[in-house]
């Protein structure tokens, strides 16, 4: 921030999405806007870095060459379960929003771009595997990965393609394709470039998603709105 | 009714132990897990984080000088000794203040290391934050991060907290 390198420690809860002091200023940030909410920066907004979530065998095989956070082995018997994020949603919550059918834990997955917040419940897109919606008025994708777990968006457009592109999902191949469109008919990998087909080495682009629960997510996007099957 | 000076030595005492506790109790009160934090009271809890450092040293300063007053005014022994031990009190909030007690309770991981993809034991199905910087590729799994729950961390020269 400003040229100054900021250390920040979990600090606190605010309704029960945590809060982190940065050890330079002093100031309260909020983890899931990367807002500053109290203190010297108050009001300044940190830049969110694109992250995925992706199960260990999918990101092993895209970046064999990655580097990967170690055990601190003081701690690691104490480490979470991998399925921490199902396990938490017995956790009691302190604000609830009873609307658009939603149970405060269900586990989505949240979109905040164009304009617009949307979110698609995960177990509906696991069983979905392709979902095609619309964020604002931008069509988007998601994407399930080859493991059945990981899930990725996209923009639903081909740069430098005018059109809908029409995507469709394939069996899975050994090119790693789970795509094909038929604007171009090109094959498209789980990281949204096109592995093959007039589009080749094209990509897509990727929007920034958030895995979050109902009542965090709602709590933080008041306006969202929610994906259904039609 | 005038007051006299040795009462008001004692107030002073009681009126900086009351300014003490309010920093030291009030933020653990509003900001605590399974509560509900209402905007204002999680602003003026934050605000109170934010300036008791100052504000309670400035506490036990007074307190201890008021003390001291008291002590060589003719009181009791046992009064003088209960002034003194107010004033002790509101020292130790003045270091109290210091602590926030998440950040004792959260065991950071203050110096992250780092394995090569080939080198890790995790499960196919383990869970990963993954971010790609300039080229570089990390990976955060989520049971670590489950626990300490903030990295900091540079990765492709970007300076970058991992949050979970």
């Amino acid at each position: 921030m400003d040229g100054l390198r900021l250390t920040f420690h979990l600090a606190g809860i605010n309704n029960q999405n945590f809060l982190m002091r940065d050890e330079e200023t002093g100031s309260y940030w909020q983890q899931i806007s990367g807002l500053a909410i109290s203190g010297p920066l108050q009001g300044r907004q940190l830049t969110l870095v694109h992250s995925d979530e992706l199960t260990f065998a999918t990101w092993k095989a895209e970046e064999p060459q990655g580097t990967v956070l170690k055990d601190v082995p003081k701690y690691a018997a104490q480490y979470e379960a991998k399925d921490w994020d199902v396990r938490m949603k017995r956790a009691p919550v302190v604000i609830q929003f009873a609307e658009q059918g939603m149970k405060s834990r269900d586990l989505l997955l949240g979109i905040q771009a164009f304009g617009a917040s949307r979110a698609f419940l995960y177990d509906q897109v696991v069983k979905e595997k392709l979902v095609r919606d619309h964020v604002g008025a931008e069509p988007v994708l998601l994407v399930m990965g080859p493991d059945d777990q990981s899930v990725r968006a996209f923009r639903d457009r081909i740069p430098g393609v005018d059109g809908a592109p029409d995507f469709y999902r394939m069996t899975a191949s050994e090119s790693g394709a789970l795509l094909m469109d038929a604007a171009t008919g090109s094959r498209w990998n789980f990281q949204g470039c096109a592995v093959s087909g007039k589009a080749k080495g094209v990509c897509l682009e990727p929007i920034p998603m958030l895995k979050d629960y109902w009542f965090d997510w709602r709590n933080y996007h008041p306006g969202t709105t929610v994906w259904r099957k039609r | 009714m005038k007051l006299s000076g040795r009462i008001r030595w004692i107030l002073v005492v009681l009126a900086c132990l009351a300014v003490s506790l309010v920093c030291v109790v009030y933020p653990i009160y509003v900001i605590r897990p399974f509560r509900a934090q209402g905007a204002r009271e999680l602003a003026l809890a934050l605000a109170v984080c934010r300036f008791r450092p100052v504000l309670t040293v400035v506490s036990a300063l007074v307190a201890a000088g008021a003390a001291m007053a008291y002590w060589r005014a003719p009181a009791r022994m046992w009064r003088r000794i209960l002034a003194a031990a107010g004033a002790a009190l509101v020292c130790v909030l003045a270091a109290l203040a210091r602590v926030n007690v998440y950040e004792l309770m959260f065991h950071p991981d203050d110096h992250p290391a780092f394995a090569a993809t080939a080198e890790v034991k995790l499960d196919k199905d383990d869970k990963l934050i993954v971010v790609k910087v300039r080229g570089s590729a990390r990976a955060y799994p989520i049971r670590t991060m489950g626990y300490h729950h903030v990295v900091n961390d540079v990765v492709g020269g970007t300076a970058l907290a991992a949050t979970y």
